[in-house]
């Protein structure tokens, strides 16, 4: 398509103009994070610190090291168990076409929409009975367990693509379920492995309804929620609220820098944000 | 499980058994059993802090629909939807049109339109609050920077455009998702087929609206389920930003039943307002699935 010079220059002013609107809010963040209460003060958000200062970000870092930790320890847990159950799932359904795997298929993809409201109740109750409130534990299970539904469908997809005639050829050769899986199923599945986790690792880092439901106090609460609460307290300024956002966001820019074109994978496989 | 009756229970077939037990024992408990569970406790009469298990029926249900609180969340909710949806999609086919006019820095504009989608609500929240700070915040100390001084709205503490508020910071979060599929939409649509409409005379705009903006129903079709159902289950990103505010102009049902659930320990209440979104998700999810099962059938 050959497109005449003005509308060219028009696409480029429309185009620039909304990469700007869409990186504002960041680049307040960036800027207001590296701002001393004088600068606070004196400058307008969208100014460059006068006198850049890592206070804000030192004193953010303090407040919310534990979450933090909390966060990584059971979205890492979560993702592994997540992905390792729908690989196993995506496999019994693609593969072996048990009796009632459609069933199962139909009642996975209705957990994946579930407004998790609709089990919040009887989750807390469950995971008191447990012992597992205001645990890592309970929060390992809880993000596993609603994972899998994700995820099986991930693996469902991308297993659909190898071809039967392999695993036919496998059991001609005698090798049983477990084998197929481990010898044959299993030595593909990186690319599915890695968009399933990082597709999971993103979304459980990110959760805030889990996390404000089943975990109070230090033990277990997760960094959404540390940041929802530096809001709460008056004596926290801007800067510190900014730069505890930064914290926050930092690993899913890694991913999203790093691993951006899997994530976008997860995405387009259908995937939904809680 | 397939069990030929010749052989009858196989190595193999425990095999199976043992693959998908555990998960279909997690989510039979924690998605249908819970499910089941949460409808009991909406019909029972449960309030503070120890569980009560009177049935006592529907009741709840009808209160919800003579409660005012209930009836402006609904209302809000309904909003929200019926602005939030059309946007994004709109907003977002823009976006697709514009990076597919073969431009320079394409996958950069990719990745900043994009990037919003990828961030938590509780960042994305906290950045809009100070985005919409009437006083030193981010939008009004820029109008005045450039000279639009006598514009200082009061944004998310305008009970009057507090919603809208909340609508403009979640589209410009699901905009670059919906680009991402209508995208991935007009790349899937054959070259030939566009050539063939040039050669016709088609160009530029009316190449977008005869050709290529009719194929893209599947991918619409999808965003639009994404998009409906995450604005009713919309919870985390109006907790942080208004927390239902200024008074109940920003309340939806989903913070509604958060508040009464566990902060007034109405338990049944609560649970008779997630069995309602429930079902509302499924209204929107059922058709969906089911016209997805018969496209990848044909």
């Amino acid at each position: 398509m050959i497109i005449p010079k003005p509308r060219r220059i028009i696409l480029y002013i429309l185009l620039i103009f909304f990469a700007f609107v869409f990186l504002l809010p960041l680049w307040a963040d960036v800027t207001t994070s590296f701002k001393t209460v004088h600068d606070l003060i004196y400058t307008v958000p969208m100014q460059p610190p006068l006198s850049p200062t890592i206070e804000p970000i030192i004193t953010a870092f303090n407040t919310m090291k534990r979450p933090l930790m909390n966060s990584l320890a059971f979205t890492l847990a979560a993702t592994i168990l997540s992905c390792l159950l729908g690989s196993i799932n995506g496999y019994a359904l693609t593969k072996i076409r048990f009796r009632g795997s459609n069933t199962m298929f139909l009642l996975f993809s209705i957990g994946i929409f579930l407004p998790y409201q609709a089990v919040l109740v009887p989750l807390v109750l469950t995971m008191s009975k447990l012992g597992l409130y205001n645990t890592i534990a309970g929060l390992i299970l809880t993000h596993t367990t609603y994972g899998i539904t994700i995820t099986t469908l991930l693996f469902r997809n991308f297993y659909g693509l190898i071809p039967d005639s392999l695993i036919m050829a496998a059991k001609t050769d005698g090798a049983g379920t477990w084998t197929i899986y481990r010898r044959i199923i299993l030595p593909l599945s990186l690319l599915p492995f890695v968009v399933a986790a990082v597709l999971q690792f993103t979304s459980i880092w990110n959760d805030f309804l889990f996390g404000v439901a089943l975990a109070r106090g230090s033990e277990a609460i997760p960094a959404s929620v540390a940041l929802a609460n530096l809001k709460g307290t008056t004596e926290v300024t801007w800067n510190v609220q900014m730069a505890g956002a930064l914290w926050y966001a930092l690993p899913i820019l890694l991913i999203y820098l790093v691993l951006g074109k899997y994530l976008i994978r997860g995405y387009m496989a259908g995937a939904i944000k809680g | 499980m397939r069990f030929p009756s010749r052989k009858g229970f196989t190595k193999d077939s425990l095999v199976t058994l043992l693959f998908v037990l555990p998960s279909l024992v997690l989510v039979g408990y924690f998605v249908y059993v819970l499910i089941g569970w949460n409808v009991v406790v909406s019909l029972s009469d449960w309030k503070g802090l120890t569980p009560s298990y009177n049935i006592v029926g529907v009741g709840q249900y009808i209160t919800l629909f003579q409660d005012q609180e209930f009836l402006t969340s609904l209302t809000n909710n309904l909003i929200l939807i019926l602005l939030f949806v059309p946007s994004s999609l709109a907003l977002g086919l823009f976006l697709a049109i514009l990076l597919d006019s073969k431009v320079r820095g394409e996958g950069v504009f990719r990745n900043i339109f994009l990037l919003p989608f990828s961030l938590s609500y509780v960042i994305t929240a906290t950045l809009w609050l100070w985005m919409y700070n009437p006083k030193v915040g981010v939008i009004n100390t820029l109008f005045q920077t450039i000279g639009l001084g006598f514009l200082q709205p009061g944004w998310i503490t305008d009970p009057n455009i507090a919603l809208v508020c909340v609508v403009l910071a979640i589209v410009w979060q699901f905009s670059g998702y919906t680009m991402l599929i209508f995208s991935a939409g007009i790349k899937s649509i054959p070259e030939s087929q566009v050539m063939a409409a040039e050669v016709d005379g088609a160009s530029g705009f009316n190449l977008y609206r005869r050709v290529i903006i009719p194929q893209l129903k599947a991918p619409a079709l999808n965003a639009f389920v994404v998009l409906m159902v995450f604005a009713l289950k919309v919870f985390d990103f109006i907790y942080v930003l208004t927390g239902g505010g200024p008074g109940y102009s920003t309340y939806v049902l989903p913070l509604l039943m958060f508040r009464n659930t566990f902060s007034m320990n109405q338990y049944a209440y609560g649970a008779a307002i997630a069995t309602l979104l429930f079902l509302l998700a499924l209204v929107i999810v059922i058709p969906y699935l089911y016209l997805s099962s018969r496209r990848e059938k044909d």
